[in-house]
């Protein structure tokens, strides 16, 4: 007779795939997977307490702290949100540098995540050739705000720097070297027949399910849910004729290739920036004033929200901060990897909706 | 006694999730929305989920108030699909037979606001069991 064995296994804290440690519990049934629960708790920073009683001087330092992966969208959302309470307006030729620097920031994002996914099944020499692409990337990062992670680039009423004719030209240039590069790197991720093997059809999360668990950013919009994207809802990004890339078919291959798709939308994004920036200032200054807001961005992850409370000094009285990979992680544990058929689909499906660890318990 | 050495209690760490400013307002709209104590909800809730869930507990319910039971105003009431699938409080096969015979006694004439009631309470002793 054949025997059934169910055993609850253990994948972390510490494990070769994970950036950053987490604890999955997976119940199985031979190899199957029949559910999966989450510990957190390894790396809790404790950032919101520490913001709380602070000017916001300090705070928008701290913000783009949360995660160093997407610090530029922490740092523009918690600036965006204090605009918005004190009534600042930003000039046009700041907004636009802001949408610059926020697609570098997605792009650098992007490379890193899908870089994790092919290290994590093993195609060692596509992740080897995404990260070198990112270091072109985090340099032109630099040449605009002069950090690669930690930007603090915008400030309220706009940006510290302005972007000279040279720096967008050379930027222009890397960005052709990019968008090249990357066409070879997508059709080999698209081809690969053992690349197909391990991310199509895995890891499925069904338009109901990422609905359920509000999904979010690209796990959201392989999932047919392009209306997610907070882009929408941006009046630069609108200036712009944004519109979402979206997939339906769910799995691990769309969750990448989405990701893919938007470093090519990022692209047109930052040229059609260029091609459109308007001359002016750069800081049109401002006091930041009491109020309260929920306000929400699109960080590279999905919909990053911060609920903030502050006093007529400009100090946060009160902070919450809702970011993606808090929806994306638990849409991951619960439905992806459900019923997945070998137990080394778990890491790869993990790791395909780019959770942050450091996000999540920020 | 056997300690495992990666287990540990989460209690704790469960609960500072649900007293964050965000999970507060969300526990305490469940709690009024179920009529349930807030100190016995948050005790159910850090005794049934994990901490993925818990963290995004607000997230799952605001979707769940845009998204729930949007063609059934009996199932609306009871929140149905709120409570089984966007809060996974109940079974679905378990809350499916609540509301079919919810929607069963006011097809008898029960009057609407009885039967919704007596379907809340059923609700409210599933949870709390």
């Amino acid at each position: 007779m054949k025997k059934t064995v169910d055993v609850s296994i253990p994948i972390g804290p510490v494990h070769p795939c994970w950036k950053e440690p987490i604890r999955i519990k997976c119940e199985t049934a031979g190899e199957r997977v029949r559910r999966a629960e989450v510990e957190l708790g390894y790396m809790k920073k404790g950032i919101e307490r520490i913001m709380r009683g602070r000017p916001w001087q300090e705070v928008m330092f701290l913000a783009e702290r949360v995660c160093g992966i997407c610090s530029v969208i922490h740092n523009m959302v918690f600036i965006e949100a204090m605009e918005a309470i004190s009534g600042i307006t930003v000039p046009p030729r700041a907004a636009y540098l802001r949408v610059i620097v926020n697609e570098l920031d997605r792009i650098a994002s992007h490379l890193i995540a899908n870089f994790s996914y092919c290290y994590t099944i093993e195609h060692e020499t596509l992740a080897m050739y995404l990260l070198n692409v990112r270091e072109v990337v985090l340099d032109n990062l630099e040449r605009i705000t002069g950090s690669r992670i930690n930007t603090a680039y915008m400030i309220p009423g706009g940006v510290r720097f302005d972007l000279s004719e040279e720096d967008a030209a050379a930027l222009l240039a890397d960005l052709a070297t990019v968008e090249a590069e990357m066409r070879r790197y997508v059709k080999m991720f698209e081809t690969g027949p053992l690349i197909g093997l391990r991310s199509r059809g895995i890891g499925i999360l069904t338009q109901e399910a990422a609905i359920e668990a509000h999904a979010v950013g690209p796990t959201a919009r392989a999932s047919g849910i392009p209306e997610c994207d907070q882009r929408l809802r941006h009046p630069t990004y609108r200036e712009l004729g944004f519109a979402p890339v979206s997939r339906t078919e769910g799995d691990n291959f769309a969750r990448v290739m989405v990701r893919f798709d938007e470093v090519f939308q990022s692209i047109g994004l930052i040229r059609a920036c260029i091609d459109r920036l308007p001359d002016g200032p750069v800081r049109g200054g401002g006091d930041c004033g009491p109020g309260e807001i929920v306000y929400r961005g699109e960080a590279p992850r999905g919909e990053l929200a911060y609920c903030i409370r502050s006093d007529e000094y400009g100090r946060i009285l009160d902070i919450s901060i809702r970011t993606p990979s808090i929806m994306n992680i638990e849409a991951c544990s619960h439905y992806m990897v459900r019923d997945v058929t070998s137990l080394a689909d778990v890491t790869s499906t993990f790791i395909s909706a780019d959770p942050c660890i450091a996000c999540t318990e920020r | 006694m056997i300690t495992y050495l990666y287990e540990k209690d989460l209690r704790r760490m469960k609960f500072n999730i649900l007293t964050s400013t965000w999970h507060d307002l969300a526990v305490r709209q469940i709690a009024r929305r179920l009529s349930i104590d807030l100190q016995r909800l948050r005790l159910i809730m850090i005794q049934r989920f994990d901490m993925s869930l818990l963290e995004n507990l607000p997230a799952r319910w605001e979707a769940g108030l845009r998204h729930a039971d949007t063609n059934d105003p009996t199932a609306r009431e009871l929140g149905c699909e709120l409570f089984s699938r966007f809060i996974p409080f109940v079974e679905p096969d378990e809350m499916q037979t609540i509301c079919s015979e919810t929607r069963a006694e006011i097809d008898n004439g029960t009057p609407e606001v009885q039967a919704i009631d007596a379907g809340k309470a059923r609700i409210r002793e599933v949870i709390l069991s």
